[in-house]
């Protein structure tokens, strides 16, 4: 039965344009992006060398694929939330909205199945969205730029070889997939109680800057709170190019993000299996 | 509960808040009947309907279908069909998408989606967007997917609920068809006129409360409205001025309505001697139900 549910909501899903508007965005937007850093090339340059080039001589450029994606993920990552929620928040109050429960539900099937084949929908397709943002903007990246290797500011300049590189990104992608599928569940979960698609992304954005501006003032309070929340991890994946990998942090991310993220699920459920469908 | 009960509701009460809306109700559905959940809005039809269908989930009371309480499994609602007020689709998806989706929900055939859609007159609509069907064309898909799984009995909320006369007609006659096919049909409405002609038995809800629970037949019998025909109304009218405990209800030319105790045969014999006599024929008027 699970798996006729899952290919039941993937049916809903598909057949929907608002499936699409992420990738579209992103599909015209990250060719502009490339475009400007690859016109802009010289002064970002200097901006990432700043003084060290009164100290060192620098033979070629660092200007090349990795970077620029390196630099479109780190200036995009606090903005796919809004893209990365567009189905979990219309995937349950759509259906409440609509009405379209009192045709499905009247169907032999447990709501907790029910809920469950909206989750791994709604994980899916966070993930695939957020695996084309990585993918596309490093292919372009490189088809435009071309390859090298990669210099980023941990400690100093730290230069990571090509074949490492790619295994960095893949890292980057697991980390900020991991806490962008706990925001996509606490959309999912605000959902399962509104009745309107609005409602849930505007709450879990919302919930997401103030997590962000826990993370970013320089408060004790704050400070202490800020590993617990799943919002102090959106700019983890930056510590996926660092020297050497800080696991302990990675280990720290998984436990929080895991513990969100279920906790969400049961939220959901509770509230899902109470609900009494009224309109 | 008779065996010739399928579906029995047994105390059933919920509240929304501190509104009461259904206050103990008690009522058994016979098999093969078509029973009429009759109430002004409000009365808590709707609220029934979606109990027995699993969409509200805390309630107070049983309900046993075949013998078996709904409350421990799922499984009745594989033998159940529902439309529950306005037809709801997945209006992205076609006609037949709708259809395939729901069957697999209750391993029905995906063999029958055609043949069922030509049931309910859809024939040829089955690759249209359901976002371009008319009101009509979406309540008629709406009793295709109730009638999806093959069910025993067909729970239809409101089914003529903005149909034109045209689409009313056959609702009902759809209605017919389905009950000369075996099946139980449960059906609330608010206009009395649907009832006559389709229900075997009716309940009445009024604020919650369940006020009548009879078949038509026996409210036919019991009813003290005749309706009288004639060219001669006078004649008529002199005549029953001699006649005690009798009260004319409504008069027309032709026709008279009137509220007595007497038996036909009495009746009848009172108006022996008037030759231009039609017809007088028992008279069942369930709006009086109501009051």
């Amino acid at each position: 039965m699970m798996q006729i549910l899952i290919i039941n909501e993937l049916n809903k899903v598909l057949k929907r344009k608002r499936t699409y508007i992420s990738f579209l965005l992103i599909g015209i937007l990250i060719p502009f992006i490339v475009g400007a850093i690859s016109n802009g090339g010289t002064t970002l340059e200097k901006s990432i060398y700043g003084q060290l080039s009164d100290s060192f001589f620098f033979i070629g450029s660092l200007l090349n694929g990795y970077l620029a994606t390196y630099i479109i993920i780190a200036v995009l990552i606090n903005h796919m939330p809004f893209l990365s929620t567009i189905i979990a928040s219309d995937i349950f109050s759509g259906e409440y909205s609509r009405s379209t429960f009192r045709m499905y539900l009247t169907r032999p099937i447990s709501r907790t199945k029910v809920l469950f084949s909206k989750v791994i929908v709604v994980l899916a397709y966070t993930s695939i969205l957020m695996g084309f943002f990585f993918l596309y903007s490093l292919i372009i990246s490189m088809l435009w730029l071309g390859t090298g290797e990669l210099a980023v500011f941990h400690k100093g300049i730290l230069l990571l070889s090509g074949d490492e590189v790619i295994q960095r990104f893949a890292l980057a992608f697991l980390i900020s997939n991991y806490v962008m599928l706990t925001i996509s569940l606490l959309c999912l979960l605000i959902s399962a109680i509104s009745k309107n698609s609005v409602t849930p992304i505007i709450i879990t954005i919302s919930i997401v800057f103030v997590g962000t501006a826990i993370t970013y003032i320089p408060i004790e309070l704050f400070k202490l709170i800020n590993p617990y929340l799943f919002t102090g991890y959106i700019n983890s994946f930056l510590r996926a190019f660092h020297d050497p990998i800080p696991w302990s942090h990675m280990a720290s991310l998984l436990i929080t993000c895991t513990a969100w993220s279920t906790l969400f699920i049961f939220l959901a459920l509770f509230f899902f299996n109470k609900k009494d469908i009224t309109d | 509960m008779s065996s010739s009960t399928l579906v029995k509701i047994e105390k059933v009460s919920k509240c929304f808040g501190k509104a009461r809306v259904l206050n103990n109700v008690s009522f058994e559905i016979p098999k093969g009947s078509v029973l009429g959940i009759l109430g002004p809005n409000g009365s808590g039809k709707s609220t029934l309907m979606r109990i027995i269908a699993g969409l509200i989930k805390t309630w107070d009371g049983s309900i046993y279908f075949d013998g078996k309480p709904i409350a421990e499994e799922s499984m009745y609602l594989h033998r159940v069909g529902f439309l529950i007020e306005d037809p709801a689709f997945y209006e992205h998806l076609t006609a037949a998408e709708n259809l395939i989706m729901l069957s697999r929900l209750t391993n029905s055939s995906l063999d029958n989606i055609e043949s069922l859609l030509k049931e309910v007159d859809l024939n040829g609509a089955e690759d249209k967007l359901v976002r371009n069907f008319s009101y009509g064309m979406k309540q008629r898909l709406g009793i295709a997917q109730a009638i999806l799984n093959d069910p025993d009995i067909l729970f239809l909320d409101e089914p003529s609920n903005g149909l034109d006369p045209h689409g009313i007609v056959q609702m009902n006659n759809t209605i017919v068809d389905l009950n000369k096919k075996g099946k139980t049909i449960c059906l609330s409405t608010h206009v009395v006129e649907h009832v006559k002609d389709l229900c075997s038995h009716i309940i009445i809800l009024k604020e919650g409360n369940l006020v009548l629970d009879d078949s038509i037949e026996n409210l036919f019998e019991n009813s003290n409205k005749y309706e009288i025909k004639s060219k001669s109304i006078e004649a008529i009218k002199d005549k029953l001025s001699q006649v005690e405990d009798l009260t004319i209800v409504e008069e027309t030319d032709k026709k008279l309505t009137i509220d007595s105790e007497l038996d036909l045969s009495d009746l009848l014999k009172t108006f022996s001697e008037i030759n231009d006599l039609y017809s007088i024929n028992k008279k069942l008027d369930i709006q009086d139900l109501f009051s």
